[in-house]
């Protein structure tokens, strides 16, 4: 696996100072999350391939042979709504990275993640979500970090999702600041447009 | 400035009101009557060009952001269908004047998405963003799903064929062509803000994702410019659902 600081990231000009920052010590890595280095790459995936693959789980990262109605019978089932699977085909052909896992007892999908982006600067994360039956094993935290990497490995240095308030816990000790420097996350609403 | 900001504009930026010279004669233009001979470097794969005839009822979105007096002609579009315009791929005058030296000024919106490299780094250079490989940034329009662009033509009285193009103004839009729709990257030359021309390339942009059905449309606004957006329709932390970065580089 790439390690992430040896990806070239574009030259800037650094316009703030550049801080200092403690080593990453995994140890503290929630604490971590708030500092500003990224965590060593791949080898420390929480969970590795093998013991998911020991725990009777598949690891996919294409579309083939993806199921798209067990898929949306999982999105309705974490409270996403149930949408067309013509739809989601055209999505998921339209998406710079996947991952799912497959449960083999069942043959069935049980986690998912996607993002989206131009290839080279952004990614955005969409559409992570585990079967309600698989929760709390870590296999959200499996998915993100192996989407994650792929995303470091095509060079895609801005990683950003959109978080409902209660799974930023989830979220945040992956490494991921809520609003940082002020940024603010923004959705168009077709009720409210204002006229000035 | 923090490489991941996307959606920046300088601080220049005034929306409103418009700022429309006195010393030149403005005259709004609907239609585009001839066809454009722009030069590129870098033209996107897939998409036509097509000159086509801007609707009554964008333009009277946009009409408020551009005429600040009554001094300013306006003149009505003739009626188009929905049929005859593929909203990704759209080319028309926003603006014609006439300006102090009688050069006449015309300013196009386009989204067939050709954008010359080079020009977008030396407008990126203007509002002070940091470089970027310019083989990064044509892949980066190349995967885009929509590019839109605002450029300046300008044509010397009396002479024939001597026009000057300018990009002014540029955002872009990343998709999964079904559901989500992200804008990052919206830039106007800051000579040219406060004239409600980064309003009308939103807008613009806006209504040509959602008549693709793409009902989802997010941006990430440095806080400087999230008003801007609210003005446009855009909300911050719906339902608390925040913007989230990855080991973000203050």
């Amino acid at each position: 696996m790439l390690l992430h600081n040896q990806i070239s990231i574009a030259l800037r000009t650094p316009l703030v100072p550049i801080k200092s920052t403690p080593k990453y010590n995994p140890k503290n890595a929630a604490v971590f999350a708030q500092q500003r280095n990224p965590p060593p790459p791949a080898t420390n995936f929480s969970i590795s391939d093998e013991t998911l693959s020991s725990r009777g789980f598949t690891l996919h990262r294409t579309m083939d042979n993806l199921d798209l109605d067990h898929l949306n019978t999982v999105f309705v089932a974490v409270g996403f709504p149930r949408r067309d699977t013509g739809k989601i085909r055209v999505a998921l052909e339209h998406t710079d990275a996947l991952l799912w896992v497959e449960y083999e007892k069942t043959k069935r999908i049980v986690a998912f993640a996607r993002a989206t982006g131009d290839g080279v600067f952004n990614a955005i994360i969409w559409d992570v979500i585990v079967d309600p039956s698989f929760q709390g094993i870590g296999l959200g935290k499996a998915v993100m970090e192996r989407l994650i990497t792929a995303l470091l490995e095509k060079g895609i240095t801005n990683i950003v999702l959109y978080s409902e308030p209660r799974v930023m816990g989830f979220y945040r000790p992956m490494g991921f600041v809520a609003d940082p420097d002020g940024i603010r996350g923004m959705v168009y609403s077709r009720k409210q447009k204002k006229k000035k | 400035m923090p490489n991941y900001c996307t959606v920046v504009l300088p601080t220049a930026l005034k929306l409103y009101p418009p700022i429309v010279s006195l010393d030149c004669r403005c005259q709004v233009f609907y239609s585009l009557q001839f066809p454009l001979n722009l030069n590129f470097r870098l033209r996107r794969g897939s998409r036509n060009q097509k000159v086509s005839q801007l609707k009554a009822g964008f333009w009277e979105s946009i009409r408020s952001g551009i005429l600040k007096n009554n001094t300013t002609q306006v003149i009505e579009p003739p009626t188009t269908t929905e049929e005859e315009e593929d909203p990704l791929s759209e080319e028309f005058v926003l603006v014609e004047r006439t300006l102090p030296d009688d050069t006449v000024e015309k300013i196009i919106f386009s989204s067939g998405g050709n954008v010359d490299v080079y020009d977008l780094q030396a407008l990126c250079d203007k509002v002070g963003w940091p470089r970027r490989p310019l083989t990064k940034l044509a892949a980066a329009l190349r995967n885009s799903y929509m590019v839109a662009t605002l450029h300046s033509v300008k044509k010397s009285a009396g002479e024939e064929g001597n026009d000057q193009k300018k990009l002014i103004g540029m955002a872009r839009a990343t998709s999964d062509h079904a559901f989500n729709a992200t804008i990052w990257d919206v830039i106007v030359d800051p000579s040219y803000q406060g004239q409600g021309l980064g309003r009308a390339l939103i807008e613009k942009l806006i209504r040509a994702l959602l008549q693709r059905d793409i009902g989802n449309i997010s941006l990430f606004a440095d806080s400087k410019v999230v008003e801007f957006y609210q003005n446009l329709g855009f909300e911050p932390d719906p339902e608390g659902i925040k913007g989230m970065f990855w080991y973000p580089k203050y």
